[in-house]
Parts: C-alpha cells; sequence; structure tokens
C-alpha cells in the first residue's frame, strides 16, 4: 500500500474511513488517452473504477464504496480549451473549477453562472455528476441547465458525446441503441459517476450581468414563517438573484445573526413587490456581504468545543414540507438529540430549484445541516441515525437533494441509470447499485 | 487536537504550492491532516509511516492553507509538532538534517562557517563608502539604539551583497545609531524551529538575548522574514520593539527621493512576512514613497520555505518555475523583501531586488543630481 493510495480517500463527506487496501492504482490522467488507458488497466484486471474530482462532494459517491478499484482523479485535466463569445459557450476539461473559469472568462466579460459555495474546490465534472449548484440555481439553474455538451469514456473505452438532445458516437450502433432510449445530459447529472468518465464539457457561458440588485434581510419568528415566506417567494416566480435562508445557528457561528431569516438579493425596481411577500429590510453592501460571509462558512466552521460534522446533507423543502418547515426542523432536531448530536447550523439556498430522479424541476429549499458530534459513537450508531432521518424525510415529504442524498436511495434515478449501465458497461461506481450500498458507506463513518 | 477539526472540504488543496507543482492529492494540507485522522487505520504499515514523515517535510510552511480553512484547523502548528514527532521517532531518516544541525550547534551558523566570519564577508564591501563601519560592530561593552540581525543568509552569501550594502547605506543615511551583531550573532533558531527542535532554537535564542539586551538596542532590524518571526514571537523581549526593515524605514522616511524606472516590476510577498507576522503595508507604503510601479503578484510561495531547498530541491525548484510561467515573471524585475525569496528568485533566473536595493537607489540617483 502506498501513500497516495490511502491519501485520495480525502473527502468532505462523513465516510472516509476505508479498507485502503481495496484501492489497487489511482491515476492522474492528463489526457482522454491517459484515463482510456487506466480504465482499460482497470478492465483488464476486472477492477470496478471510481471517479475522483475535487472531493468537496458529501454523498460519499468518491468513495467507491467497499469495491476493488482504481481511482481516478479528474485533477490533472484542467485545460480550459476554449471559448466561442458569439455562441455563449467554454469548452473544458472536468477537473476545472467554476472560479477557474470565470477567472479566464473575466477578460471576455463573460461569466459561467454556476456557483456552488464550494467553487474554488469542486470541480465542473464533479459538479455535473452530482448536477449541483448554488444560491442562485433559483435564476440561473442547476448544473444540467449550463451543461451544452459533455464527452464521456465508457468502460470498455468506448466514447460517447452526450448533449441536451441526445448522444453521438463514432459506434452508430451505441448511438442508436442510447437513442433509442433518450439519453440526454439529463441522465449524467446526478449520475454519481456510475455511467463513465468525463473528459470534456461545452458550459453555457453568459454576458456578465450588469444588473444592479440590492440586498435585504427578513427576519422571522419561526421556521415555519420562514418555510412559508419562501413558498410565495415561488409561487410569485419573484426575480431573486441570491437567496439564502439560515434557519438555525449555534451561537459559536452565528455572529450578530438572528436566525430564522432570509438573506435576498434583487433588482431595486422589484423591492415593493417582494415587500408585499415578505418583509424585508433593505441592507448597504457591506452588510449584505458580511452576512454573505457567515453564510458561506458555516459548512466548515466548527464549535468552540467538539466537531461538526454533516450527517445528512440536502434537505429538500418544498410543497408541503416547505410549509410545515417548524414540524421537519424538530422532527429532525428530535432525532437528532436522541442520538447525542447537538444541533449546530441548518441554513441553504431559498428560493431554489432542483432536479428529482424523474428529471422534474422542483423549487423550495435545499437545507443543509451539520451537527456537533458526539464524543463517541460507533459507525453502527450513526448509520441508525441517519436511516431515522432518510425515515422521516421520506414520511415528511422532503426530497433529499441528490446531490447529497445518501443512501442513494432515490428510485427513478437508480431505475433509469441501471438501465443505461446495460448499455454503457456497469464498470463504475458499482457499488451504488449493490444491496449492501448503505452499509457498504457506513463501515466508512 | 486541532486536526479532528478538518472537514476535509478542499478548500487548501488548489491554493497549495506543493499540489500546484505535483498536481496529487497526496501533497496537500488535506491530505496531511486526513492521514492523521485515519493513522489507526494505517499506523502498522510501516512503509506508509515513512512516506508520511517525508510527507511532512516537503512543505513550504507558507500558512495560506491555515488562512484560507474556516474550520480552524492550526496547520502551521501540527506541522510543526508532526515533523517533531518524525524527527525524533525516525532520526536515521532525516539524517540528511545532520550537517545543518551541528554546524548550528558548533559554528551558529547555517553554513558550518567560522562565526567570525559573519562581520567579514560584507565588511570588505563597505569599507569605502562607510569607512567607519567596523564601529558598528558589535563587542562587549557597546551599545545603540538599533540592532541590526542580519541573519545568515544576509551574513554569508555573496548574492546577497547588494542588499547588505544598501541596508547599511540607508541605515547611515537616515542617520541611526546602530549597530550589527557581528560574530555575536546566532542563527535565529529558525531552521531548527522549522525541524520542531523547539530545544535547539532556544538555546540559541537565549545567546542572542542576552547579546540585544546587553547592547541596550531598543530596536531591532531585520531583513529577514524567518528571523522576523523568531525575534518578534520567541525571544521574549521586554522592550526591544523587532521590526523588519521595510517597516523601519517606512517608519523613519516621510519623503524619500522618487525613482524613475522604466522596467517593469512586480511584488512578491514573502509568505513568513505578510502571512505569518501580518507585514502588507509597509513594504508597499516604501514603494509608493519612492514611486516605484508595480503589479501585484499572486500571494503564493516561492518554494523556498520551510526548509524544502533543503529536505526536497527538487519539488522546490517545481514550485518556482511553475509560478514563473504562471505569473509571466520573464522580462519582470521581481521586488520582494526576503533573501530567501530572493535567492528563489535568482536560481530561477528571475530579475529580482529587495526594496532596500530600491531605496539605496533613489537616494544614489539624488546624490548625483544634485552633484
Amino acid at each position: 500500500m502506498k501513500l497516495r493510495e490511502v491519501v485520495i480517500g480525502a473527502n468532505a463527506s462523513i465516510f472516509y474511513r476505508f479498507d485502503f487496501s481495496k484501492i489497487r492504482g489511482v491515476y492522474y490522467p492528463r489526457t482522454e488517452a491517459e484515463a482510456k488507458e487506466a480504465i482499460a488497466e482497470a478492465r483488464l484486471k476486472g477492477l470496478v473504477v471510481t471517479v475522483k474530482g475535487g472531493g468537496s462532494g458529501l454523498s460519499g459517491a468518491c468513495t467507491g464504496g467497499n469495491d476493488e478499484r482504481i481511482v481516478l482523479s479528474t485533477l490533472r485535466m484542467r485545460r480550459i480549451l476554449g471559448v466561442n463569445e458569439s455562441e455563449g459557450y467554454v469548452d473544458v476539461e472536468p477537473g476545472v473549477t467554476p472560479d477557474e473559469i470565470n477567472e479566464f472568462l473575466a477578460p471576455y466579460g463573460l461569466r459561467f453562472y454556476v456557483a456552488p459555495s464550494s467553487r474554488d474546490v469542486a470541480t465542473v465534472g464533479g459538479i455535473l455528476n452530482t448536477d449541483g449548484g448554488g444560491n442562485d440555481t433559483w435564476v440561473n439553474g442547476t448544473m444540467r441547465d449550463n451543461t451544452i455538451r459533455a464527452r464521456m469514456v465508457l468502460y470498455d473505452g468506448r466514447t460517447i458525446e452526450v448533449t441536451r438532445n441526445g448522444v453521438r458516437s463514432e459506434d452508430a450502433a451505441l448511438e442508436q441503441e442510447l437513442n433509442r432510449l433518450h439519453m440526454t445530459i439529463d441522465d449524467i447529472a446526478s449520475s454519481h459517476g456510475t455511467l463513465g468518465f468525463v473528459t470534456e464539457l461545452r458550459l453555457h457561458v453568459r454576458p456578465v450581468s450588469e444588473e444592479e440588485v440590492i440586498g435585504g434581510v427578513a427576519h422571522f419568528d419561526d421556521a415555519a414563517e420562514l418555510g412559508q415566506a419562501i413558498g410565495r417567494l415561488v409561487d410569485a416566480k419573484s426575480p431573486i438573484r441570491y437567496g439564502e435562508a439560515i434557519v438555525m445557528a449555534h451561537p459559536d457561528i452565528r455572529g450578530d445573526l438572528r436566525p430564522p431569516l432570509l438573506i435576498m438579493q434583487f433588482p431595486e425596481d422589484d423591492l415593493e413587490a417582494i415587500r408585499e411577500l415578505v418583509d424585508v429590510r433593505v441592507l448597504t453592501d457591506s452588510e449584505v456581504e458580511k452576512m454573505k460571509d457567515i453564510r458561506i462558512k458555516l459548512p466548515k466552521r466548527n464549535p468552540v468545543e467538539g466537531v461538526q460534522l454533516a450527517l445528512f446533507e440536502g434537505y429538500g423543502l418544498h410543497d408541503t414540507s416547505l410549509e410545515r418547515m417548524q414540524e421537519v426542523v424538530a422532527q429532525i432536531d428530535d432525532i437528532l438529540v436522541r442520538h447525542g448530536y447537538v444541533p449546530f447550523a441548518k441554513y441553504g439556498h431559498a428560493p431554489s430549484k432542483w432536479y428529482v430522479g424523474n428529471n422534474e424541476p422542483t423549487y423550495g429549499m435545499v437545507m443543509h445541516s451539520r451537527e456537533i458530534r458526539p464524543p463517541e459513537q460507533s459507525p453502527k450508531e450513526v448509520l441508525a441515525t441517519i436511516l431515522e432521518i432518510v425515515d422521516a424525510c421520506e414520511e415528511l415529504g422532503v426530497t433529499p437533494k441528490p446531490e447529497h442524498k445518501w443512501p442513494y436511495s432515490d428510485m427513478a434515478k437508480k431505475t433509469r441509470l441501471s438501465q443505461l449501465r446495460e448499455v454503457l458497461g456497469q464498470g463504475f461506481n458499482n457499488f451504488i447499485f449493490c444491496d449492501d450500498c448503505a452499509e457498504a458507506l457506513a463501515k466508512m463513518v | 487536537m486541532s486536526y479532528d477539526k478538518c472537514v476535509r472540504c478542499g478548500a487548501c488543496v488548489r491554493i497549495c504550492p506543493l499540489f500546484t507543482a505535483r498536481e496529487e492529492e497526496q501533497f496537500t494540507p488535506r491530505a496531511k491532516t486526513y492521514l492523521l485522522q485515519v493513522m489507526d487505520l494505517i499506523e502498522d504499515d510501516e512503509e506508509i509511516q515513512r512516506e508520511f514523515r517525508r510527507l511532512l517535510f516537503q512543505c513550504t510552511m507558507c500558512g495560506r492553507c491555515e488562512e484560507v480553512c474556516s474550520s480552524d484547523v492550526d496547520l502551521l502548528k501540527i506541522y510543526h509538532e508532526q515533523r517533531a514527532k518524525a524527527l525524533k521517532s525516525a532520526p536515521e531518516e532525516f539524517e540528511y538534517l545532520n550537517a545543518l544541525r551541528k554546524a548550528l550547534a558548533n559554528v551558529k551558523n547555517i553554513y558550518g562557517l567560522d562565526p567570525e566570519d559573519r562581520a567579514v564577508f560584507w565588511m570588505d564591501e563597505l569599507i569605502d563608502d562607510i569607512p567607519d563601519i567596523e564601529d558598528r560592530v558589535y563587542e562587549e561593552g557597546k551599545t545603540a539604539e538599533v540592532m541590526v540581525f542580519l541573519g545568515c543568509l544576509m551574513s554569508f552569501r555573496a548574492t546577497q551583497m547588494d542588499v547588505v550594502k544598501s541596508l547599511f547605506k540607508s541605515l547611515e543615511r537616515g542617520g541611526a545609531d546602530y549597530m550589527v551583531m557581528g560574530a555575536q550573532e546566532f542563527c535565529c533558531g529558525h531552521p531548527l524551529y522549522l525541524m520542531g527542535d523547539d530545544e535547539g532554537a532556544e538555546e540559541l535564542r537565549r545567546h542572542n538575548k542576552e547579546v540585544i539586551e546587553k547592547a541596550q538596542a531598543k530596536t531591532v532590524i531585520t531583513c529577514c522574514p524567518g528571523c522576523l518571526i523568531q525575534l518578534k514571537n520567541y525571544h521574549n523581549f521586554e522592550g526591544v520593539e523587532v521590526l523588519h526593515h521595510t517597516q523601519y524605514f517606512d517608519r523613519i522616511l516621510d519623503e524619500p527621493p522618487q525613482l524613475e524606472r522604466d522596467e517593469e516590476f512586480a511584488y512578491h510577498d514573502p509568505c513568513e512576512l505578510h502571512r505569518i507576522s501580518n507585514v502588507k503595508r509597509e513594504p508597499r507604503s516604501l514603494m509608493r514613497k519612492i514611486g516605484v510601479k508595480w503589479r501585484e503578484m499572486e500571494l503564493s510561495c516561492c518554494g523556498g520555505g520551510g526548509l524544502l531547498r533543503m529536505t526536497d530541491p527538487d519539488l522546490s525548484d517545481k514550485i518556482i518555475e511553475v509560478r514563473k510561467q504562471k505569473e509571466h515573471m520573464e522580462g519582470t524585475t521581481v521586488l520582494t523583501c526576503c533573501p530567501s525569496c530572493r535567492e528563489q528568485f535568482m536560481s530561477a533566473g528571475i530579475r529580482t531586488k529587495d526594496i532596500v536595493e530600491m531605496l539605496d537607489e533613489a537616494f544614489e540617483e539624488q546624490g548625483r543630481s544634485t552633484e
């Protein structure tokens, strides 16, 4: 065992304690040809391929479960291949981050409008595979909405190009079969590296917005009021350009903030229309920036005593669960407290947009959660807590965002991916489809 | 332990100079804290333990990771402690550091040269400009307001001679009551500190503190950000202010002469100066005062810190080469204020100057124009 094989396990999820001996090789290809060589090596040895980007995601997909596997990192595939200003796209390799793309685009007056809070770390290949987005998905959509084309290497070494409308391949039979199945970018979005290795992406870019926006904050007595306010903003299709809700935050990290609250930015002309929906107080630019800074650091900061973790991520509150936010939060906290956790922070993009497994867009709030972990807890106990939360979500009508979903239980998406893997091959990230997926992940807690 | 607080978010990955050079995860700060977090799973693997100990010394200790970390992980402290542990548990793996340690133990400088030579190398060069320079060298019983702590690089390296000359000439022009420690200067202890050898460092510090106190100096000036860290944070002076030379000159010079130059300048912040000692304003203020126009460079390491030049010179070279290309340094004069950074730039064929050289040039030009 080599150090580089151990280190590839470093990722932001709670699943990080591996049986490292199952990692049979780590590859950092610079080109598609090198990636194909690595995949061929895996195929020859009968190993699974797990793809890893920045390792900032929380789903645990880049862990590879308990399979004997090779890990294929995109971190050396970080070239920006070209920009087409008139048609509004940029061609990039999968290991580039949104920040790097935007640094490159700045002189052109263009911007790539996908901005997760981990935009300095997360790679576009990873963001597409989790269908990530940022606090502006309400306006700009998720990664799939901003991806025009993705080129992908399959387990058998063939390549395909997937667009919003279908698939192209040098292999006519493969192309025909995948188009018969109506494979599109929607399928790669949220596929968690189960279909193939993305080697190139064509991403939609737009002129940098010159729109002037103002910032404001609305405070609420409880989470129910906050949820209902977000619901009204969703229903009215409010022109919120940036929206972040903080449901609760531990005194150690909340600074001057008094949650529940909603931080927003919107065109000044829309102030009155928004005020009809929520009681917003206009803020100065520096006040908004200060609030944004506190918010963006919530996932990373620690309590004065103890350590935080993300036990379960991306509670998708929409429709009735949004209206019943207080009840949802109370039930989650009840489970957490019963298992010895201290609720630390709950926050998230709102209003926001995400997709569920059947590719239907959904609107509401994607609530992230952080807890202070009990000093001693076995992986089994952690798993029990998570499963209880999963059941509660089911009951409460909370749809975990696929980006963060654990365990991977969106049956519609899973069924679709299985169908495609019949054609594309089963060599990538197999563990997600195995019955013992939850147990495999639990062992890594 | 503070490494437990790392949530492995990866914010430190791409900004790490080691990652920039190697593009593999194991060189990143996240990797190092991760290995500590899962140490119980790998502690029986001797090969991995050996690799990990080596990895700890493949770091420039630039502190950029700690700066971006939102999880309150004291990365520099962790590296410091873990390096000490590595050195203690497997000294045979660090035999290449023994020459340095012996030199510091025996002759109190990193080059193993005669301590008497500290004040000799540069003295001859200055005698024409400052005829009584010998009087400025400390001897028992002499006192001065300002003590100059040159540091090993500035004392012994011929490549630093121009900076040393500019420093002393500028001090003379400012009318400072100054002295230089000369043969009584011991290494500040920074190299030992970077190895985690606190005891060894403390021994050196004790002597320097005694000399500075005997000289009744109120101010200590150094050009070396590494020395600055040691003098400021670990010598426990009372009533003695420790300043970087850019801080000193920025303070005493309100309207220095203007320097007119057509060449393109860029300013490189030495990591140990701007990030660890928080000296950012004064170097810029001084450049502004003498009319220098420069472009800012990325706040990234030159690859010369953390003993990396000694522990992995290839990696150190690679870091500066990558940076040279990325920041288009060809044709630019990189201004800085750290002897170690200067050495690193020079080794990569990059034109470089210390800010005090620019200051000296400004005075020289003024002198010529008034003749």
